[in-house]
């Protein structure tokens, strides 16, 4: 068997063909796609994460390193729908309404997705309405909503308010973070979970969910 | 002591004079329009459209009648256009989607489409997609990204160079005329003659270009510059070598009727961390920086105004090393960006033009009393010995409470 050991370099260096020729070549000797899942790229991507928390690599290094193992995760994820491997649990992302800033709130998402959450993207500029919805259609237990300004998180408590109204606040965790956000805002708007950064958002999204 | 005086005794950190003030003077200094007008309606100014002085962030004038009632010891001078290239000589009246009504470059409509979406098109022309969206409950403006993915094999330096070009004489001739004016009034002059950031995130997608070639994504652009070192270096020298030639037409013609040059936008700082190590930063950008800084001091009497958001502390020497002479926004929310500590580590060699009043949390949602109280704190740090210039974190955004904004006014206002 060819050693995919590359695939771990090839995900942290943020090298995106090398990172697809090793995931197509263990596709090739049927390795289980939860442990390449786990075995590799969780682990590159945890290690990135904690160089970047630690300020040891930077925005530039995580995007490479996002796209890397996001080229990787397409090759999997044919045969993940197709199998009842276990997610570590299902969560909606999006920047809230009036609000287009997206790059944060990207590696946040990859970051989960790395770590074996089934992520769904809505993009930027998402109505409470939205969120809403997405939640209810794809069962999602972790709802994060990403803010840069302070004229758009206070859309946060509408999308809180839209999910109460909804009826599914009890069965969605919500989860905020963006430049503007605090604990403390966290906290008055109702909100679960924060983080300041992409790697600490993984361990929230852990800990809500008791994974 | 006039306004100019008193902001050029700061700068060169000489104490005994007070703290000079700006609002309104750059694109990173300023108010936006939805405040302005709620200002001028708290002070019973003539209830009048407000000029849209930069419609990116939607940026209002600060004129004459709030420059007295703030206080306001600087003044900027602008370019014939804006950074959608469209002429800003020619204004029209509009309404904004919160109702405002305003005065903008007759190039842009703020008509929203069915969605609530303003749209804007480069120089004005809509037979190219739009350039930039005002997406519905936003108050500014947003680049879109065109261009598409990039082709290595096909990448040439040229593309990322075409909004860069030297100065015309139309050009020299109008910040020449803007010059006089703005020194006349007696305040400080701050300058930005365009063209001389080095990779400012809110620059790449080219938003003045029609049809933009070259890297135009922000994600595509800050991997860049860790896979394309080469590629950025190659842009940033040629910028630097048009910047310098443009600089010394302009000093020529303008000298030293503006005081301060504003030349860079570019972020190394996010929220919590930096863009980039201290070694790429002093391999990719310090010595184009330092070209330009070294040819402005050694050839002019202008000081280098450089803006930086985010938390920022390891790069400040290497800021310093290149030659700027003043940092704003001085992000004082963000991680270790402790203001006392930048004074005592700094404050001897750089001057802190920002960080008055936090932008984040106490100006848009704190009390006029923490307000006020914050105000005097921030200036009881920065204000000693010179080397400050009055401003809040970036610009004033458009939801901040009009009582806040005059408790700081009023806080300035007693500190003189």
């Amino acid at each position: 068997m060819e050693n995919i050991d590359k695939l771990y370099e090839a995900i942290l260096k943020g090298n995106l063909p090398l990172a697809v020729e090793m995931t197509k070549m263990a596709i090739e000797q049927k390795m289980d796609p939860k442990s390449i899942i786990d075995n590799y790229m969780s682990k590159a991507m945890d290690e990135i994460g904690s160089r970047f928390e630690n300020g040891k690599a930077f925005v530039p290094e995580l995007l490479m390193s996002a796209r890397a193992m996001k080229g990787a995760l397409e090759l999997l994820k044919p045969m993940l729908a197709n199998s009842d491997i276990p997610r570590a649990g299902t969560i909606v992302i999006g920047t809230v309404k009036g609000d287009l800033h997206d790059i944060g709130k990207n590696l946040v998402a990859s970051m989960l997705e790395g770590s074996g959450f089934e992520v769904i993207n809505l993009g930027v500029d998402i109505s409470s309405e939205k969120f809403a919805a997405s939640v209810v259609e794809h069962k999602a237990n972790i709802l994060c909503l990403s803010a840069l300004l302070t004229t758009t998180m206070n859309y946060m408590k509408e999308v809180i308010r839209a999910i109460e109204a909804a009826e599914i606040r009890n069965q969605v965790r919500i989860m905020i973070g963006g430049a503007p956000i605090s604990s403390a805002f966290a906290k008055e708007i109702g909100a679960d979970g924060y983080s300041s950064n992409a790697n600490a958002a993984v361990s929230v999204a852990k800990q809500l969910l008791a994974v | 002591m006039t306004s100019k005086e008193t902001v050029l005794q700061s700068l060169n950190h000489k104490s005994g004079g007070r703290i000079p003030v700006d609002f309104g003077a750059t694109s990173v200094t300023g108010i936006h329009c939805r405040v302005v007008e709620a200002l001028r309606r708290y002070y019973g100014l003539e209830n009048r459209p407000v000029r849209i002085i930069e419609p990116f962030q939607m940026l209002g004038e600060v004129d004459e009648e709030l420059q007295k009632i703030i206080g306001v010891d600087v003044v900027g001078i602008w370019g014939r256009q804006n950074m959608f290239a469209i002429d800003e000589t020619r204004l029209h009246e509009q309404v904004t989607p919160w109702g405002q009504t305003v005065l903008v470059a007759e190039g842009i409509d703020l008509t929203p489409d069915k969605n609530g979406d303003v749209y804007i098109y480069a120089k004005g022309n809509r037979s190219f997609p739009p350039c930039a969206v005002m997406p519905e409950a936003c108050f500014f403006v947003n680049a879109i990204e065109r261009g598409g993915a990039v082709d290595d094999e096909n990448l040439s330096v040229s593309d990322n160079l075409e909004e860069f070009g030297y100065i015309s004489d139309e050009d020299l001739s109008h910040f020449a005329r803007e010059a006089d004016k703005a020194a006349a009034t007696g305040a400080a002059v701050v300058a930005a003659f365009g063209g001389t950031a080095l990779g400012d995130i809110a620059f790449v997608p080219g938003m003045g270009l029609e049809q933009p070639k070259g890297i135009r994504s922000v994600p595509e652009w800050y991997m860049s510059t860790v896979l394309r070192q080469d590629y950025i270096s190659q842009i940033f020298e040629k910028q630097t070598d048009i910047a310098v030639e443009n600089y010394r037409l302009l000093w020529e013609k303008i000298g030293n009727k503006v005081d301060v040059v504003f030349t860079c936008g570019t972020d190394f700082g996010t929220q919590t961390s930096q863009f980039c190590s201290v070694e790429t930063f002093n391999e990719l950008w310090l010595p184009h920086y330092k070209r330009m800084n070294d040819w402005i001091h050694q050839n002019t009497s202008w000081k280098v105004f450089k803006h930086c958001c985010g938390s920022i502390v390891p790069l400040i020497p290497s800021l310093i090393d290149a030659g700027f002479d003043i940092l704003n926004p001085v992000q004082i929310n963000a991680k270790d960006m402790d203001s006392q500590r930048l004074k005592d580590e700094f404050g001897d060699s750089v001057t802190f033009w920002g960080g008055g009043i936090d932008t984040q949390k106490v100006l848009p949602a704190g009390t006029p009393g923490e307000v006020r109280e914050h105000v005097r704190k921030q200036c009881g740090i920065f204000g000693k010995n010179g080397g400050f210039v009055f401003n809040s974190v970036h610009n004033i955004q458009a939801n901040v409470p009009i009582e806040n904004v005059v408790a700081m006014i009023e806080t300035l206002s007693e500190l003189k």
